[in-house]
């Protein structure tokens, strides 16, 4: 299914690793995977594992690993908010509460409509411009740097809005 | 090889250059512990727990020289920090420390660490007494621990991978040796781990889960109650068990295994097994065996077996005294005299097999190998000298495998095999389909299916002046580059050896395939040293003991088998095999001979037979097999036997008492002793003889199980490999041409690991792994016969013949040979060796 309906974008992404280390790929493959639904199904890690003829499990392990890549369902937005140490010291963690208050929603968990997310996540090298946050989505990540909780609020209200109409277009989550 | 020394807690030791500090100290006796290390892996210094200190000679920058102290003692320079002993080579004047103060507080610290997240329940923990984490907390730990107990991270305690291995994630402390193994020494990367950190968990996406017939060796590497099987899951506790050494009976590669049982009120206060643990022989098994090993046994305690004698009575079978059956058996055997007739099967042990062999010759009967492989014979003279091992095959030796699927055939044949590619060893993989060795192989033949002795002769060809004649079917093959390199690379190896097994043979091409095995280790100068020679992948554990005390397969058995007057079929259930035994056999027709079936179990010819004798099953008794390398093994009683019950050698030579012949009928001990008096290839064994051993490396299944794992230790013998018979001469083989049919398709047999036999079913946790009867096609000729993926099908054989009611299940692929139907054994449809056939499906003939 991932493969037949990807063929275009999955040709062009192994065309750019030497035939006998293809299983390099496998990150932009499960990247690929992940941006419709944003997350993996088990179906396209299985196909990705026989795209590169490796194990399904070692697709999987990949996917366990890195913090970005999602096997479950989740949202259409994650708003994922740096909490290290110098971006606490710069008020991070009232910012990440007072947004969470505002949303009526606690941390790691997602607003009613299924739009978006709130996590909060380790160093994202902005330290110098907390409060800050990435919002990740199946369109890749922006950055949100010098936050309020109004400003961030309002972009809330502007992903929900734009998931509401991602839904209406037929797409996914 | 340049040699270090060094101390190790005030010990001095040398070793070769290169090793790792914590295998030396074990050849001294120290014990580092260690979590994520193990001896047979590459070393990757995860978990720290062999944290040491390490003192290095101070060396004089301008001089090159060792900078001494004022007593002349080498000035000695410590690291500010402990260092991993498991990744640290040893270098020339190393002083270790393992049990300063500093290293001993390192451990404590380490210890406490692994236990913020480690459940402790050990009460309830099958690795409970014999578990390295509970070992080296009880040794290292610091007693008590600062971390809280709120804040341990909880995790699924009862997770299947599978339905063979059980997970437990709260109890895994990371060391990553399953998931290592599964990758780095099996090639199964089917369980790995997900996440990272704390909330680390291993998983598994294979279909069946854990998907690997190496999965139960993690359990012995796991150093924690992480990784448990079904088989031994909560059945009982490590220290109530006893062992007993024993030999898997399941292939020929024979490993060494232990049985652990325990005396049980659940049981009603009998002796039971528990579980099945590999026995450390590395010439054999080294500390590995197959999942069919492990799971496999469970047929010798089933309750099917058969427990008194049987005699035929007003038409029924009837329960009898032994001595009623066993003077009925001598009596008519008597009267059969040269008409008896003795089937054997390749699982009867060297004793039993020579017993009934001497009360058949006694009486100038006629002894049949129940199978369909030939060149046993061939493997006895020119097959691997003592001293052989494949660990040793590296670099300068060239290993074929043909017409063997040798990951089915004989597990850890091919996992030994895959090692010596590894290390360097020309490996040529000739077949007509690609099996799973193909990926690491040097050269690949294919050929057509029935022309695998005429591929190997074509090998020959291109090498030698002396060039047999070439059936058609392989006149092209000679031409090919890639055999030709193959046989360049075959010729120009030091060492070289073949193992053949049985893809698609039958008896006529497999004794032909042997024949030309031997050709071509002659022509190129392979027979007679150690690691060169042949090896036959039979698909019993003793079918190589069988050969050696002269018993043989016969070409037509139910042709053959009409000229008997009575028959004593052992260990073989011919009429269930195949219904010819049935039309041709006579079996369970009017004129049916006499017919004595000795088993375990009532098997369809038992049902037929005129006196049915049970015996004891191998877990029961003492014996011996003859692996495929020919190396002879010994194997123990495990449980006590059942009450008035006999082994096979025991029943067959009460026969012989009755018929006045001197046989030995208590003890195997004797029984082999005779053996070995009248049988040249076993001169000078005794079981004295193979119960010896030696030291092995790495030293495993001693109170540090952290290193090796609990696999077994071996104290109760190694065995000894036989000394070849006597190099054959240069002998064209004859050559069985097996064309493509004109119509019609070519059903070969093929063999499976988990299959359908007598011996593997009763073991229910497998099933899942055993499939539905099925055959595979070729998926353009499926096409063609529009037959589709699980398509219920029937073979009809061209010559005709009674296996119509045989249904099977189709599977397509396209890495079949074209018009080639793979069936596999056992499953129900006899095909004994490359048969024409058509397929249909329903009641519609197709091809
Ligand atoms: S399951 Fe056992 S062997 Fe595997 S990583 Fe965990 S502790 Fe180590
Ligand atoms: S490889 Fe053969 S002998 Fe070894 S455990 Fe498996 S079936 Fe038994
Ligand atoms: S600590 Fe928050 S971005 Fe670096
Ligand atoms: S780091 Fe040496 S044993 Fe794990």
């Amino acid at each position: 299914m991932f493969a037949e309906k990807y063929s275009d974008e999955i040709q062009a992404i192994l065309s750019k690793y030497p035939p006998e280390q293809r299983r390099a790929a496998v990150m932009p493959l499960i990247y690929l995977a992940q941006r419709e639904q944003m997350y993996v199904t088990k179906q396209a890690m299985v196909e990705i594992a026989e795209i590169l003829g490796i194990s399904s499990t070692d697709v999987a392990s990949i996917v366990g690993f890195y913090t970005l890549y999602y096997d479950k369902v989740g949202s259409t937005y994650r708003v994922q908010v740096c909490t290290d140490l110098p971006c606490a010291l710069r008020g991070a963690e009232q910012f990440l509460e007072g947004l969470c208050n505002n949303l009526g929603i606690r941390v790691g968990e997602t607003t009613p409509d299924g739009a978006v997310m709130v996590e909060a996540v380790m160093c994202l090298a902005a330290c110098d411009k907390a409060p800050m946050f990435q919002v990740q989505s199946g369109d890749g990540l922006s950055y949100h740097e010098n936050q309020t909780v109004e400003s961030a609020a309002s972009l809330v209200a502007e992903l929900r809005r734009k998931a509401q109409s991602k839904r209406r277009d037929g797409h996914g989550r | 090889m340049k040699m270090v020394n060094l101390t190790i807690d005030g010990k001095t030791v040398t070793v070769p250059e290169g090793t790792l500090i914590v295998n030396a100290a074990k050849k001294v006796g120290i014990d580092i512990p260690v979590f994520c290390y193990h001896p047979k892996m590459e070393p990757v210094g995860m978990c720290r727990m062999c944290l040491v200190e390490i003192g290095r000679p101070v060396i004089d920058r301008t001089t090159g020289q060792v900078v001494r102290e004022d007593d002349g003692s080498p000035k000695m320079q410590f690291g500010p920090k402990l260092e991993t002993a498991c990744t640290t080579p040893v270098s020339e004047g190393m002083v270790v420390l393992g049990t300063s103060e500093k290293a001993k507080a390192g451990r404590q610290d380490i210890i406490e660490f692994l236990l913020t997240s480690h459940p402790l329940d050990c009460p309830i923990c099958d690795k409970g007494g014999e578990c390295p984490l509970q070992n080296l907390t009880m040794e290292f730990g610091p007693g008590e621990s600062r971390y809280l107990y709120d804040e341990k991270m909880h995790l699924a305690k009862h997770v299947p991978l599978g339905e063979l291995i059980y997970l437990d994630r709260e109890r895994c402390i990371q060391c990553g040796r399953c998931v290592r193994f599964q990758d780095q020494v099996v090639d199964d990367p089917v369980i790995g781990f997900f996440q990272r950190g704390r909330s680390l968990e291993i998983v598994t996406y294979s279909e069946p889960g854990f998907d690997s017939v190496f999965s139960g060796n993690t359990t012995d590497i796991c150093p924690v109650g992480a990784l448990t099987t079904t088989d031994f899951r909560f059945k009982a506790r490590p220290w109530e068990l006893r062992s007993a050494a024993s030999i898997c009976t399941q292939c020929p590669v024979g490993c060494n295994i232990a049985f652990n049982t325990r005396r049980e009120a659940v049981s009603g206060g009998k002796w039971v097994i528990k579980r099945v643990m590999p026995r450390q022989n590395e010439w054999v098994n080294e500390i590995w065996m197959c999942d069919k090993g492990r799971f496999g046994y469970h047929y010798s305690k089933s309750a099917e077996r058969l427990t008194q004698p049987l005699v035929r009575r007003q038409g029924e079978l009837a329960p009898a005294t032994w001595e009623e059956a066993l003077s009925f058996v001598a009596e008519r055997f008597q009267q059969a005299g040269d008409g008896l007739f003795s089937i054997a099967g390749g699982r009867l042990s060297n004793e039993d097999l020579y017993n009934q062999g001497k009360l058949t010759d006694s009486l100038g009967g006629k002894k049949v190998l129940y199978g369909t492989m030939g060149g046993g014979d061939l493997t006895a003279q020119s097959g691997l000298v003592p001293g052989s091992n494949f660990s040793d095959m590296g670099k300068e030796t060239a290993i074929l495998v043909v017409a063997s699927d040798l990951h089915e055939e004989a597990p850890i044949w091919w996992l030994r095999v895959k090692q010596a590619a590894e290390r360097g060893a020309q490996l040529i993989v000739a077949n007509p389909r690609p099996t799973r060795l193909d990926a690491y192989a040097t050269h690949l033949v294919r050929y057509p299916y029935g022309s695998e002795a005429g591929a190997l002769l074509a090998m020959v060809n291109t090498l030698s002046a002396k060039r047999p004649d070439l059936p058609e079917a392989v006149a092209n093959l000679v031409r090919s580059p890639e055999l030709k390199a193959a046989a360049k690379a075959f010729a120009e190896a030091e060492n070289a050896v073949i193992l053949y097994g049985s893809e698609g043979t039958g008896l006529e091409t497999s004794t032909a395939l042997a024949q030309s095995c031997q050709n071509l280790l002659l022509a190129t100068g392979h027979i007679g040293r150690i690691n060169n020679g042949l090896v036959a992948v039979w698909q019993r554990v003793n079918d190589q003991g069988a050969w050696e005390l002269g018993w043989r397969p016969v070409a037509n058995l139910p042709e053959a088998m009409q000229a008997a007057r009575a028959l004593y079929v052992a260990a073989a259930d011919p009429a269930g095999d195949d219904p010819a035994y049935l039309a041709e056999g006579r079996l369970g027709s009017q004129e049916q001979a006499f017919l004595v079936v000795q088993d375990l179990f009532l098997t369809a010819t038992a049902r037929l037979a005129d006196v049915v004798l049970p015996v004891q099953a191998w877990t029961e008794r003492e014996g011996s097999y003859t692996s495929g390398e020919r190396r002879v093994q010994r194997f123990y009683p495990v449980v006590p036997e059942l009450a008035d019950s006999y082994a096979d050698f025991s029943v067959a030579g009460q026969i012989g008492k009755r018929l006045g012949l001197d046989m030995e009928i208590r003890l195997a001990g004797r029984t082999f002793a005779r053996l070995a008096s009248e049988t040249p290839a076993f001169t000078g064994l005794s079981y004295a003889r193979l119960a010896e051993v030696v030291e092995q490396w790495p030293i495993v299944g001693r109170g540090d199980l952290y290193y090796g794992g609990t696999t077994y230790e071996n104290s109760q013998g190694i065995g000894v490999q036989l000394p070849l018979t006597s190099a054959g001469g240069l002998s064209w083989p004859k050559l069985v041409e097996v064309g493509m049919p004109k119509i019609g398709l070519l059903a070969v047999p093929i063999t499976r690991l988990y299959d359908h036999g007598s011996t593997l079913l009763p073991s229910s946790m497998l099933h899942q792994r055993i499939p539905e009867p099925y055959v595979v096609l070729n998926d353009q000729d499926a096409e063609r016969l529009k037959i589709s993926e699980g398509a219920a099908i029937q073979l009809i054989p061209a010559e005709g013949g009674s296996w119509l009611g045989v249904r099977a299940i189709a599977r397509l692929r396209s890495d079949v040979p074209e018009r080639i139907v793979l069936v596999p054994r056992s499953f129900g449809l006899p095909v004994a060796g490359p048969t024409v056939v058509s397929v249909r499906l329903a009641e519609r003939v197709l091809a």
